[in-house]
């Protein structure tokens, strides 16, 4: 067990008010504590900068749209195949592949290489949430969890219909439990069974989904209130409707007003501002979407950040992939997911000589430089949507670096930029502390985990440590030590261990009576017995929900 | 039945892909005596649940040293083989890739043998599907193209279409259209509303002339265009049209592939310009997707995985079955049940030095002087399987045995590292 000392390094704890502070800190097995003896070991940092363990609140990385999305990817695959570390551990070290899916043991590797050591995935669909368990399984090293798909799910929309609110926070409940899963995900609420139905848009918030009472945005109500009300840590993390449309900053302020005063994380919100009209022209909405979350403390999101390069967009939005399917000529799956959801998936390259692509670039990079409260508008690309997790540390940079933003922004195809914040000139840098609330102490805050995303007395001791560089994107991407739970995964650079991560998840309580109703509508259209929808054999104790 | 009789419900069954989950299997003493709600397939695969339990060795019978002396045979061989054989269980089937993994050994199963067009042609072009449960309640056209799933998916058409109510077919049966299209001897259902046949020949020349009359453009001769216009306008005028077709090829087609998985995906792609449909195809029995996903994850590639450089290499052109075929294996390792191999994989398996790490693995046809009887996956071990449309289901000890597959793999990997390391 870890009792160890860190010491000389410049600490960059936001959460608890420390911005480069030269401080100690010390672990005791999986915990930071205030102090240890004198004779424990010591780490010297002297000169380095101390961070808690990165969080990422927003990516795909175990989920059977996952596995869809690296079935289909055969050729990445072979272009980067990965050996086994060497390890310390004893544990029998795994060889995979990258590419813009990786393969899960290369997966937990590289989150640790960068120093990362807690990820979401954000759209599991509950039926097949034993995958993601399974697949977590088999991801070392970072703990884990996931949010579940609701926003297209047929009894939720039933129980909208008939007016059974309290049933819908009930199932909402029992979905949460019986997947173990961690949070409530809607995807373009009511879009996806609106594809199912062969109607391909959404055109305002109040679209009748089937039943004219249940719409776009009273899906988003209830959920919204089902989180609220069951207390769960996060709230209702929400993909608008309209996703890479142009023009669909409408939609996604109404969303945002439709919630107004409830606690909501609208996510990926760089796919969702834009102005222009659809089909015939883009622009960017940064500003307007900025200004909304700026000025109403109530919301969180996450940018959604498009790197230059390939991708792969991966989505239970199924509607929105066959737009890009057909425009872009691409290989396609689409899954139609029984009763709750869907699936698409497209590779995709976003080019910087490409208009669209240069715009979506400059939109995300204007929601980080525009938003005020960087603990609200948090980091993040979707992974593999906007591009791979590798490229957090250059977007760091280019956060950081107005000399290299500036010069990467004049080689990008300008035509949709005019009128653009950023090409008007944005002067923010982010500071290492600002950095250190986007991508730790930020997605910690919003997902109510108190133990993690901060180095005070009690939190999981998940630390990363950088050796300061002038290129923030090698300082980021090389940390030269990561601890993970108090374990030493990383050192000088090198994988070095990979215990297993834990699962975090919640297990909300709901009213009995629920089972009844839902015994009854199992039977008649489910294709799987109620009985053997629960998974069973949860590793690790749930996250509490609420006060308790 | 005796007083000592216990029943288990909500027993899943891995007889073929349809991985039915509402079996209730009653047991007496360590035997099952009833598979309520199983089909023909189902009876004979749970059967009475019986099974040897011989460990046997080159030297002894202890498990620990079978153990060591798979690992040794391994360890020692140049090009060695994990072969992930049908009713394992997920967790054994990740542990089996594991050791594969650690042995720098080439990894495969049986879809590299009997499914491995429609996952290549998935790869090239992507897939238009839905899950089954999404297909009862949403399907309102269904064409079983050259597949009657009575004799192989017996529980198809019962469970998820066409007979099945569904929340937008409140009558069930009445609701949809139910299209056989036979091609050649590969008839669909008896029962079907809408018949069309074609001869084998002319099944490509058919497939591109649907594709390009949803296309709205005609191509070929007269004969066929008549056939192909009816089932265009029948699956254009679908609210939601599912495609089903049978992803296993028959031993004699194995070496003559069509293109008829590539064209029914394209098929099935196109139709969603203008409505909503899918292609459903069907995979064999004891849980071969999960095979499939478990490579997936752990290595990005479904099958024919080769380690021998230390990373994932995908060979699906030189798969196990060539290899075996052409000596270019030294030593194999299959894990899992051998009744249900590929006879051409039996055969080629006699040739090489063969362990198996299975159900009925001392009485398998493949002549083998190290071999550990297990148990079955959903029967006899706990864990997860994957429906044919990758939906995971829970499988339960129904008779547990104390020798769990996933278990022994892992203590395989443990003996591996304690023989010392790599190969």
């Amino acid at each position: 067990m870890t009792r160890l000392c860190i010491t000389g390094g410049a600490i960059h704890d936001p959460a608890n008010g420390i911005d480069g502070d030269v401080r100690d800190i010390c672990i005791d097995g999986g915990r930071i504590v205030a102090s240890l003896p004198a004779d424990v070991p010591v780490l010297e940092a002297n000169g380095m900068v101390i961070m808690a363990g990165g969080i990422d609140i927003h990516a795909h990385v175990a989920a059977s749209s996952v596995s869809l999305g690296r079935r289909l990817l055969p050729e990445e695959h072979t272009l980067d195949p990965v050996v086994a570390p060497t390890l310390e551990d004893g544990t029998i070290p795994r060889s995979g592949t990258g590419g813009t899916v990786p393969s899960t043991f290369t997966t937990g590797y590289r989150y640790a290489g960068l120093g990362y050591t807690t990820v979401f995935d954000a759209a599991v669909a509950p039926v097949a949430a034993r995958q993601t368990h399974a697949e977590f399984d088999d991801t070392p090293i970072i703990d884990s969890g996931f949010f579940a798909l609701l926003g297209n799910d047929d009894y939720l929309h039933r129980q909208i219909a008939a007016k059974e609110i309290g049933r819908a926070k009930d199932y909402a409940a029992w979905i949460l439990k019986s997947t173990g899963a961690y949070a409530i995900k809607v995807v373009n609420p009511g879009g996806v069974e609106l594809w199912k139905r062969n109607v391909r848009e959404v055109k305002t918030l109040d679209d009748p989904v089937g039943a004219s009472s249940v719409t776009p945005r009273r899906i988003l109500e209830v959920l919204a209130d089902a989180a609220i009300a069951l207390r769960l840590p996060h709230p209702v993390h929400i993909h608008c409707n309209n996703l890479g449309v142009a023009g669909n900053v409408s939609m996604t302020l109404d969303s945002m007003r439709a919630l107004e005063g409830r606690r909501a994380h609208f996510t990926h919100l760089q796919f969702h501002s834009y102005g222009g009209e659809r089909g015939k022209s883009w622009s960017s909405a940064a500003r307007q979407v900025a200004e909304y979350v700026n000025s109403h403390p109530e919301v969180t999101g996450d940018v959604g950040q498009v790197m230059f390069g390939d991708a792969t967009t991966l989505t239970a939005d199924g509607a929105v992939e066959y737009l890009l399917h057909t425009s872009t000529g691409r290989k396609w799956i689409n899954a139609d997911i029984e009763l709750e959801t869907g699936c698409g998936i497209v590779p995709y390259t976003y080019k910087d000589k490409a208009a669209v692509s240069s715009l979506q670039w400059v939109v995300g990079l204007e929601l980080f430089l525009l938003s005020t409260d960087p603990w609200r508008m948090v980091l993040s690309t979707d992974h593999p949507n906007g591009g791979s997790f590798m490229s957090y540390p250059d977007l760091i940079r280019l956060l950081m670096d107005r000399g290299y933003r500036d010069e990467k922004l004049k080689s990008v195809n300008q035509k949709m930029l005019a009128g653009s914040a950023l090409a008007d000139g944005i002067a923010r840098e982010y500071t290492l502390n600002e950095i250190a609330i986007i991508t730790r102490a930020g997605p910690a805050r919003q997902l109510g985990l108190k133990q993690k995303g901060h180095l005070g007395v009690g939190a999981d001791a998940d630390i990363t440590i950088y050796s300061r560089d002038a290129d923030f994107a090698k300082m980021f991407s090389t940390p030269r030590y990561v601890f993970k739970a108090g374990t030493l995964v990383v050192e000088e650079g090198q994988l070095r261990r990979a215990p297993a991560g834990k699962r975090i998840y919640v297990q909300p309580g709901f009213d009995d009576s629920l089972l009844r109703d839902l015994g009854k509508y199992f039977e008649t259209y489910s294709a799987i017995q109620l009985a053997n929808y629960p998974v069973t054999g949860l590793r690790d104790a749930p996250a509490a929900t609420g006060a308790g | 039945m005796s007083r000592a009789a216990r029943i288990e419900e909500n027993a899943t069954c891995l007889g073929c892909g349809c991985v039915c989950d509402d079996i209730t299997i009653v047991i007496d003493g360590a035997r099952i005596t009833e598979a309520r709600n199983a089909c023909a397939l189902g009876l004979r695969w749970f059967g009475d649940g019986s099974l040897p339990g011989a460990v046997v060795g080159g030297r002894t019978s202890a498990i620990e040293d079978v153990v060591g002396e798979i690992a040794a045979v391994l360890r020692s061989a140049r090009a060695p083989l994990v072969y992930l054989a049908p009713d394992l269980t997920t967790e054994a089937q990740r542990a089996a890739i594991a050791v594969a993994d650690q042995l720098h050994a080439f990894v495969d199963g049986v879809t590299s043998s009997t499914a491995a067009e429609g996952v290549l042609a998935a790869q090239r072009r992507g897939r238009a599907s839905a899950t089954l449960g999404e297909i009862r309640n949403r399907a309102d056209v269904v064409v079983f193209w050259a597949v009657d799933p009575a004799l192989t998916y017996p529980r198809f058409q019962s469970r998820y279409a066409p007979n099945p109510v569904g929340v937008h077919l409140p009558n069930g049966r009445r609701d949809r259209t139910v299209i056989a299209v036979d091609v050649g001897d590969q008839r669909g259902p008896d029962d079907a509303d809408v018949r069309i046949q074609m001869s084998a020949e002319e099944e490509a020349l058919f497939l591109e002339s649907l594709r390009a009359s949803l296309a709205g453009r005609t191509v070929g001769d007269p004969s066929i265009v008549a056939r192909v216009t009816e089932l265009a306008t029948r699956i254009t005028r679908a609210r939601y049209a599912v495609i089903v077709t049978d992803a296993e090829l028959p031993p004699e087609q194995m070496d003559a592939p069509t293109m008829r998985a590539d064209s029914l995906i394209a098929l099935a792609q196109a139709l969603n310009a203008t409505t909503r449909g899918s292609l459903c195809t069907l995979r064999g029995g004891g849980n071969r997707n999960g095979a499939d996903m478990a490579l997936t994850w752990q290595t990005g590639f479904p099958m024919a995985v080769d380690f021998s450089r230390g990373a994932p290499r995908y060979q699906p052109e030189n798969a196990a079955l060539p290899r075996l075929a052409r000596g270019a294996i030294d030593a194999a390792l299959v894990v899992g049940a051998t009744t249900t191999l590929p006879t051409a994989v039996t055969d080629a398996l006699r040739h090489t030095r063969t362990m198996v790490i299975g159900p009925r693995a001392s009485e398998s046809a493949i002549d083998t002087s190290i071999r550990i009887d297990t148990g079955v996956a959903g029967i006899h071990e706990s864990g997860i399987a994957f429906r044919t449309d990758d939906i995971p289901l829970p499988l339960r000890a129904l008779l547990p045995t104390p020798r769990d597959t996933a278990s022994l793999l892992k203590a395989l990997g443990a003996a591996i590292v304690a023989q010392g390391a790599g190969a």
